[in-house]
């Protein structure tokens, strides 16, 4: 066997410091990506595009539910690095233009420089509080009005759904566990449109019940997680199923403890 | 004509949740309009084919199917990832009503003791549940499985 050839490797097209950036770069996108709740294929394509068209040979990553490993080779000499993934909060148009950058660098109209000055610069999305109360409100009613509520159990539905979503952004802006945050949400829901129907405004409290707790449909993380699991991502597949899970769980426990004092002061 | 009236009143039911839910995913505003229009053509076609007396997960499947293939061509056209307009557009034919009704029949058979009647009410809902879920969120991942298999959509 020839050692000669093995001990001389030939010389790397990159320098080191630039490999180490561009493994920094691609880091940093998956680790937006990730931290914006998008899919774990997406997130890999998109680093795995994004390193290669910027020059290193081959970009490997690794993935688990709260951390990203990335390795970036170049002719043989490997550089890897580890971030850790906190969670943002769901941002899709975080994800579009991460993606869009990808595309650009991959399209050579940027290069590593340019992507990650406009990755400094992009500030996360924010509908104002109220359009989002609002908009959810609707949505609940509209829901109640799918399951065959009257117009009168509507209006219940959207009053019980809009204060829960308010209760619900104030509790996520103190960074409260989601767990807790989801279970009380659920119980003042459940209590708001249970207590409504009392007031004789509409005749079904289940049906302004169910569909004002709809707003807590963990609907991101399930189908991440389905999407995950049958595209070879089984870890990150059961992280998210089960975190999805737990978040329902929670409203549960929230639900029947407000059904369980409904029933207690003869409410419904 | 009734039936029309119906699937009218129906998409405008199905386009309010789908707009709300992607605000609250901050879906750019730009998009907003396909996420409504995909939620309220998903929810039609499903309950078109409900009246065709096919059950309510084949159809389900089917319709989150139609809106995964047509997100495809948007998704291309705007360079955008697919999940951004697919995740709120199902969201109107999420089962919220059966999941509600096994929770209470559950608690129901908690506080009053073993029932059959309840035990079968708590395992028909939540299958059904389950089943709904699983079709919708397969149904949207069908076209990068079976079309795009190992190459990027956008």
């Amino acid at each position: 066997m020839d050692v000669s050839a093995l001990s001389a490797p030939t010389e790397p097209s990159l320098s080191r410091d630039l490999q180490n950036q561009l493994c920094r770069l691609v880091a940093r996108v998956a680790q937006t990506l990730m931290q914006h709740g998008a899919e774990t294929k997406l997130i890999e394509e998109t680093s795995i595009r994004l390193g290669t068209c910027l020059g290193l040979e081959q970009v490997d990553m690794a993935i688990t539910a709260n951390a990203i490993v990335i390795t970036g080779r170049v002719s043989g000499r490997c550089v890897t690095t580890t971030r850790r993934v906190y969670d943002r909060g769901l941002n899709m148009q975080m994800v579009c233009e991460v993606q869009r950058l990808t595309i650009l660098a991959e399209k050579h109209l940027l290069d590593a420089a340019q992507v990650e000055q406009r990755l400094n610069n992009l500030v996360p999305l924010k509908y104002p509080r109220w359009l989002i109360v609002v908009m959810v409100g609707l949505s609940c009613a509209s829901f109640a009005a799918q399951f065959g509520g009257s117009l009168l159990v509507c209006l219940n539905t959207f009053v019980a759904s809009s204060c829960a979503m308010a209760f619900r952004q104030s509790m996520g802006k103190r960074h409260h566990s989601p767990m807790v945050n989801f279970c009380l949400t659920a119980f003042v829901a459940t209590m708001i449109a249970g207590v409504a129907t009392t007031f004789h405004l509409g005749r079904h409290p289940e049906i302004a019940q169910a569909a004002s707790v709809l707003l807590l449909i963990p609907g991101f993380p399930l189908i991440n997680a389905v999407s995950d699991l049958v595209k070879g991502h089984i870890n990150m597949g059961i992280a998210r199923w089960f975190f999805a899970s737990l978040l329902t769980l929670s409203a549960a426990v929230g639900v029947s403890f407000a059904m369980w004092l409904g029933h207690l002061w003869g409410l419904w | 004509m009734t039936l029309l009236m119906l699937f009218i009143k129906q998409a405008i039911l199905a386009a309010i949740p789908a707009v709300g839910f992607a605000m609250l995913f901050h879906v750019p505003a730009k998009y907003l309009k396909f996420c409504a229009i995909l939620g309220a053509f998903g929810y039609v076609c499903r309950s078109a084919l409900l009246q065709l007396h096919m059950p309510i997960e084949w159809a389900s499947l089917v319709a989150a199917m139609l809106i995964g293939l047509i997100a495809v061509y948007w998704s291309r056209k705007h360079l955008i990832p697919r999940p951004v307009m697919t995740v709120a557009a199902v969201i109107p034919m999420v089962p919220g009503s059966f999941a509600f009704k096994t929770i209470l029949s559950l608690l129901a058979l908690y506080n009053h003791g073993f029932d059959t009647q309840l035990l079968a009410e708590v395992l028909e809902n939540g299958l059904k549940t389950l089943f709904i879920l699983g079709a919708l969120s397969f149904g949207l991942a069908v076209p990068s499985i079976i079309i795009y298999r190992n190459r990027p959509i956008v």
